[in-house]
């Protein structure tokens, strides 16, 4: 059975025009890329049954294990109808290490996306189409109530125990329910009710809302709770994700294990966790625990906790080639530990990595470039989709003084502000050339683009007008050194730019960015601020400028949060009026702002819109966004975050370039389990 | 004596335990908690937490409690020998810990010996031959590893290995050697990779050894029996290394003690520079993500090794200087 | 064992191992004139000492005239000028003498991705004493334009963008404008932490040693246990604790509170022995009995006698903690970006770049090494002088 819903054909209208987008775009960027933006591209899935192979194989690794009698042979290890994938350039050869670095503990995201087909859905390399991956199908009813998604018959879990719809029943009753284990997620929800999961047959799952949920197949297949598969959303103390290994995790559980909450805390405890809860976190968290069965191509040997975090094939993985090689092609991925990110840069540029894409600053290029012959690796620069590597973002709830609120909430102030910035200058300094000046909307290339006159409007340097639009709304006084001043008080007006250390220089880009605004006679001073710390200020509402990348913001509904302030986790914009929206008005500040209500509800009216209408309101959305300028964007489509990527050479299948956005976890959308050593040196 | 030695115990005692507070009060002071920190820090690698999770892992872990509540759980635990779990490494504090521990003293070792071998011989240089150019040529080569900042010394000394010598960057083995398990050519491997880090480390603290030493020993020099030795016509040679050197060591003796410790977390940010799988990247790692339990151990492991060792070091003095063993009664 | 991060080594104790002045009541039959003259006569025997102290006068009129030295506006940044390696100035032409310097043109390389720079040889540009330049408080006293070097009026260009005698940065911000105005900072960071840490230090210290029993168990108690905590965790805790809405200015006087917080210790246990032996000493006696206030008899009587000692464990302190504070801003927790201090400029050195391809960023730490040895030979060489019977 295979099944396909008629969102694909509507699709593919928006995939044509976006097709040559694309491909104008990577022009647009090649002059200032060196030749290191190449064509996007990726493998492909086979989806047309006629072709798939008949014959299996399998990794030397594993074919002994089965001449020795531990594993059942190939045939039966893999699901009657498995995931076929092309790979991108040609038929792999098994073995080899894929050499990476990791950061620590925190750093399980690295692992995560590359086991990153261990979701239902997935969006194609392209990052605009949604393909089966775990599930082989999906399939809404006309009500648009009801999501059923279809299982492959014989897939099985790392440790051969059958991968059946019991496994999200399980999740859904004895996890998901548990108030005790999880809180429940707006993904499941509808206007705020809950849906609930049901057993169709052993390979059929259907998730059943109480009214239309038209955005739950983006959803499966985005980078959110419901949808992110089971390596990120069941590690590190969560347990979301659809599913869950009922046959392992059964023990750990009250009642469903047979045993009372008292026995389970006892033996927790004895085993050093605090109760049966944490016990229960670990258990699930396929970075720390190798025990727990999982169904990416990877799975943990040695634990993320250690100087080395290593993942060994799973032999039980459901996808193989077009030639029916089992994948994936590496018997396994090496992280090793990196205190700092020089350490990562210097390693890399020394060759001891394989592909890296992750932690490296895009300022160190030219270091990078430099040794690639010597060194034997190639450097691929990969461009981002989203409008703006650096937005600020202006909070529109501040309220600890009000003069500044005052001018953070007037929209001519915003706007000259944002044409008083030289995008240019930063756009040379930081992103070396190689990002798009501009506003904060998403590339062209997006069906939520609302145009390309948005890219420039409010958004091209224009000091004299800044200047005289200030003057227009009131700041005219000037102190001795030049600077405007309060009209409250007639002290200098002093806006504070909150920055956080992190990927991108954050606090020299905005140290450029006060130098520019001093010509306008505004005084803006850059604070660092350590990573908690300034997270922790912004969601108290006390920061007056937020700068922090808008990634994610080009899929608008799947991750909104770095557009407008929904998450009070991230609502650099409004923290109070995130706060209120997610609480329905119980807490937070209610916004006046008829420009933000209008946002507001645009954005909630989405869930029950079909996929034109959903566009539209995007579009309309990001039309309020730029006019407005709430965040003023600046930079963006660069290769800033995860696009600087170093490929040794003597490493295949690697796309020239690949999507990198939030729900392609890249490198997770070209596949990783169909890399493979090229030099048979590198496959012992 | 006996009584000293209980009442000295059980000062330490007091200490280590207003240790134990200051530790977990220090750790506890940035606003947010571990979870805040970890959805920042998981924002910064591009996974992003929700509300939900949130709340989540604040009830799991309990950093919403108060502080003498969380404290009073952790103290209670270290009492019993278990310090607790590491929030973000999943595991019982002890295990993190683990293996760091000893290779910490090993790189530490290294440092000391190195800074004595150093120190010693052009403090006694120095003092015998006071303002001669060896005097100035020798300070200035035993001052230099103070006066340059160690963690930009140690990127440097990173990128001229690997432009130059193809040598593994930072850490402590090479990566071949990461994942196996003890063989004498991993200990090989340890020990070539050694140098640098103690050179680093090592280098920094000869100046104010150097510095006692000369005065110590010039002190020595002046007195009497210097003088007698000299004129009942001893070797230049013999005449300070008998006895002077020998007395102006005594002071040393106070300072053995704590030397350990000391060096452990002054090694910080070297180990963070060049990757050391040492105790140091830890504590600072969970220093910023306030992960209390494995930050508290960690400090409150280094105050102890301090007290125990100015006991000692009391202990040695005493013994080895009369004068203060009888002021003591 | 490592100062940068720990000025309060056990063994850092720098008088610690000093012998007791010896006869005292002699020394204090010398009139004080004749003390100072023999420490002075002493102290220039200490050649690289009295070498030390020029640098370190010089370091400190650089951090005075800061301002007048530097010739561009460390806060200007410009994209087409970053990361640009240091000038030569020729000094003659074939017009005899004529300081100038020759125009640089750049433009980023596609394939190497480095900005690459021309100077066109035709294009001089003349450099001037006491130019006109930005507008800046001489001294705090009065606005002028003036700085030491600069470009000729006619010139036509200003000096930012011109003038690169150490380069620039990555923000195109001129490299020794940016160090001179380093050097204000960093050289008085230093001086204020290390006044508070011998202020508390000569207090708690001398208030121990002259009462003795309770209170000096209970200050005992309190250095060991400020001893026995790693500096970096209480840095941190401290530090994050701030309020953080204060300027940078705040925070920097701040950032030397916590130094110097850490820093007393030291110097309490040498004034609590001092205080032991001074304590049973005639001249303490006879101001007793004369009714002299506790407070009186410290700061007038007993700190004077060895003021000397003081003096030179502060010039022996005052690297460490220029050094602390390199070693804070590494630790993201010192002074930061906007404010400039050496140890933001260092950090902006730290990294692979700078290593391969833009190596005079690392010029920074040259004067940093420098002012760290002058200090520590000019405390060695006070110290030596400070007991002038040795």
């Amino acid at each position: 059975m295979w099944h396909v819903t008629l969102k694909r054909v509507r699709l593919l209208i928006v995939l044509t025009i976006l097709f040559v987008m694309l491909i104008s775009s990577a022009s647009l960027n090649a002059q200032g890329g060196g030749g290191y933006i190449g064509e996007l591209e990726g493998p492909t899935l086979v989806l047309d049954p006629a072709q798939w192979p008949t014959e299996f194989s399998e990794a030397p690794m594993l074919a002994e294990k089965v001449a020795a009698g531990d594993l059942p042979p190939v045939v039966e290890r893999i699901p009657s109808e498995p995931l076929v994938i092309q790979p991108l350039d040609s038929i792999g050869e098994y073995g080899g290490t894929w050499r990476r670095a990791f950061v620590g503990p925190g750093d399980g995201e690295n692992g995560n996306r590359i086991n990153a087909s261990d979701k239902l859905l997935f969006w194609d390399y392209t990052g605009t189409e949604i393909v089966p991956s775990a599930a082989k199908g999906w399939e809404v009813s006309e009500d648009g109530t009801t999501t059923t998604v279809f299982l492959r018959e014989g897939m099985k879990w790392s440790d051969g125990a059958p991968f059946t719809a019991d496994d999200f029943v399980f999740w859904f009753e004895w996890m998901y329910s548990d108030t005790r284990i999880t809180t429940p997620i707006a993904d499941m929800a509808v206007q705020g009710q809950q849906g609930r999961v049901e057993k169709v047959d052993d390979y059929t799952v259907s998730f059943v809302f109480p009214g239309p949920n038209l955005l739950f197949v983006d959803l499966l297949a985005g980078d959110t709770l419901i949808g992110g598969g089971q390596s990120v959303r069941q590690s590190r103390g969560t347990s979301y994700g659809a599913y869950a290994p009922a046959h392992y995790l059964k023990q750990f559980i009250p009642e469903v294990s047979g045993k009372t909450e008292e026995e389970l805390n006892k033996e927790a405890t004895d085993a050093g966790f605090e109760d049966w809860v944490t016990r229960l976190h670990f258990a699930t968290d396929w970075q720390l625990n190798p025990d727990v069965p999982n169904i990416g191509p990877f799975r943990t040997v040695q634990p993320i906790n250690t100087e080395a975090w290593v993942v060994e094939r799973n032999p039980y993985y459901w996808a193989v080639d077009t030639a029916g090689n089992q994948l994936p092609y590496l018997d396994r991925v090496v992280f090793t530990l990196a205190e700092n990110p020089q350490i990562i840069t210097l390693r890399a540029i020394a060759g001891e990595y394989d592909q890296q894409e992750r932690h490296i600053l895009m300022t160190e290029l030219p270091a990078i470039i430099e040794n690639q012959e010597t060194s034997n690796y190639t450097l691929h620069l990969d461009l981002a989709f989203n409008g703006s590597d650096a937005v600020y973002q202006f909070n529109q709830s501040y309220d600890a003084d009000p003069e500044i609120a005052k001018w953070l909430t007037n929209a001519d102030f915003r706007r000259a502000l944002s044409i008083g910035i030289d995008r240019d200058q930063l756009n040379e300094t930081f992103w070396l050339g190689a990002g798009v000046p501009g506003s904060a909307v998403p590339a062209e290339s997006s069906p939520y683009n609302p145009g390309p006159e948005y890219r420039d409007m409010w958004s091209t340097y224009d000091p004299d007008l800044a200047n005289q639009m200030l003057d227009d709304i009131g700041l005219t006084e000037r102190d001795s050194d030049g600077y405007r001043v309060r009209t409250d008080n007639g002290e200098r007006l002093r806006l504070e730019i909150q920055a956080v250390a992190s990927f991108l220089p954050y606090v020299q880009i905005s140290e450029m960015i006060a130098d520019q605004w001093s010509d306008l006679g505004i005084y803006a001073e850059p604070r660092e601020y350590e990573r908690t710390l300034g997270m922790t200020r912004a969601a108290n509402n006390e920061t007056q400028i937020f700068v922090w990348t808008n990634g994610g913001t080009e899929l608008l509904y799947l991750f909104p949060r770095h557009a407008i302030p929904v998450d009070p986790t991230e609502a650099f914009m409004g923290p109070a009026f995130a706060k209120w929206f997610v609480t329905n008005g119980a807490d937070g500040i209610e916004p006046t702002d008829p420009n933000l209500l209008r946002i507001y509800e645009l954005f909630t009216a989405a869930t029950g819109l079909d996929e034109a209408g959903r566009i539209q309101n995007a579009q309309e959305i990001w039309k309020i966004l730029v006019d407005q300028q709430y965040g003023i964007g600046t930079v963006g489509q660069s290769p800033a975050f995860m696009g600087v990527r170093i490929v040794n050479n003597d490493f295949a299948n690697i796309p020239d370039r690949t999507c990198i956005a939030q729900h392609c976890r890249t490198p997770g959308g070209s596949h990783p389990e169909t890399f493979y050593f090229t030099n048979p040196d590198r496959r012992d | 004596m006996l009584s000293f030695i209980a009442r000295r115990i059980m000062l330490g005692a007091l200490t280590t335990w207003v240790i134990s507070i200051i530790a977990f009060l220090v750790i506890l002071l940035p606003p947010g908690d571990f979870v805040d920190a970890y959805i920042a820090q998981l924002s910064g690698l591009g996974q992003y937490v929700s509300l939900e999770t949130a709340a989540n892992l604040r009830e799991q872990y309990g950093t919403d409690q108060p502080f003498h509540v969380q404290y009073i759980k952790w103290i209670r635990r270290v009492a019993h020998g278990d310090f607790g779990q590491s929030l973000e490494f999943g595991v019982p504090v002890a295990d993190v810990i683990g293996d760091r521990l000893w290779l910490t003293m090993v790189v530490s070792l290294g440092a000391i010996a190195l800074t004595w071998g150093l120190a010693l011989p052009i403090g006694i240089y120095s003092a015998v031959h006071q303002y001669s150019f060896g005097d100035y040529f020798f300070t200035f080569i035993g001052f230099i590893g103070l006066a340059i900042p160690n963690f930009l010394l140690a990127l440097i000394l990173m990128y001229i290995g690997f432009k130059y010598f193809d040598a593994s960057i930072g850490g402590l083995f090479s990566p071949e050697y990461q994942l196996e398990p003890w063989t004498w050519e991993k200990i090989w491997d340890l020990i070539k990779h050694l140098p640098m880090p103690v050179i680093i480390l090592g280098m920094a603290g000869t100046a104010q050894l150097i510095r006692i030493m000369r005065a110590n020993l010039l002190d020595e020099l002046r007195k009497p029996y210097v003088v007698t030795a000299r004129a009942k016509g001893l070797t230049e040679t013999r005449v300070i290394l008998k006895y002077p050197v020998r007395a102006a060591l005594n002071p040393f003796a106070s300072t053995i003690g704590y030397l350990l410790p000391f060096v452990v977390s002054g090694s910080i940010i070297i180990s963070v520079v060049m990757s050391l799988p040492t105790v140091g990247p830890i504590l600072l790692r969970a220093l910023v993500a306030q992960d209390v339990y494995l930050a508290g151990t960690i400090i409150l492991m280094l105050g102890t090794l301090t007290v125990i060792g100015t006991i000692i070091s009391d202990l040695l003095l005493m013994w080895i200087d009369p004068r203060i063993r009888l002021e003591q009664r | 064992m490592d100062t940068m991060i720990s000025p309060d080594a056990p063994v850092a104790d720098p008088i610690a191992g000093l012998p007791e002045p010896e006869g005292s009541e002699t020394e204090e039959r010398i009139a004080v004139a004749t003390q100072w003259q023999l420490m002075s006569m002493r102290f220039r025997k200490h050649r690289l000492a009295m070498a030390s102290l020029i640098i370190v006068i010089l370091f400190y009129l650089i951090a005075i005239f800061a301002n007048f030295l530097a010739y561009a506006d460390p806060f200007k940044t410009e994209a087409y000028r970053s990361l640009m390696p240091p000038q030569k100035v020729i000094l003659w032409d074939d017009d005899g003498f004529n300081p100038h310097v020759l125009a640089v043109e750049g433009a980023r390389d596609p394939v190497s991705f480095k900005r690459i720079y021309k100077t066109d040889p035709d294009h001089k540009i003349p450099l001037r004493l006491f130019a006109h330049g930005y507008e800046y408080k001489f001294l705090g006293l009065f606005r002028t334009d003036r700085h030491l070097i600069g470009v000729a009026d006619d010139a036509g260009v200003t000096a930012e963008e011109s003038i690169f005698l150490m380069g620039t940065d990555l923000l195109g911000r001129d490299l020794f404008s940016r160090l001179m105005r380093a050097t204000r900072i960093s050289l008085s960071v230093g001086l204020v932490g290390v006044a508070l840490s011998m202020f508390l230090g000569v207090l708690l210290g001398g208030i121990s040693g002259l009462y003795g029993g309770v209170i000096d168990i209970t200050i005992q108690r309190l250095i060991e246990i400020t001893r026995s905590i790693p500096t970096i965790p209480l840095w941190m805790g401290l530090a994050a604790a701030m309020p953080r809405d204060w300027s940078v200015v705040k925070i920097y006087f701040a950032i030397t509170l916590i130094i110097s917080l850490i820093g007393w210790t030291d110097l309490a246990r040498v004034v609590r022995g001092r205080f032991l032996s001074l304590r049973n000493e005639d001249f303490v006696l006879a101001a007793e009995l004369a009714g002299a206030g506790q407070l009186r008899i410290i700061f007038r009587h007993m700190v004077p006698s060895f003021l000397s000692h003081i003096i030179a464990a502060m010039t022996l302190a005052l690297p460490a903690m220029i050094i602390s504070e390199t070693a804070l801003s590494f630790l993201g927790l010192g002074l930061r970006p906007p404010a400039i201090s050496w140890g933001v400029l260092l950090q902006d050195a730290q990294n692979i770049q700078t290593m391969a391809n833009t190596p005079w960023l690392l010029l920074v730490a040259v004067p940093v090494i420098i002012v760290i040895l002058a200090f520590n030979f000019l405390g060695d060489g006070l110290r030596d002088a400070a007991d002038p019977y040795g």
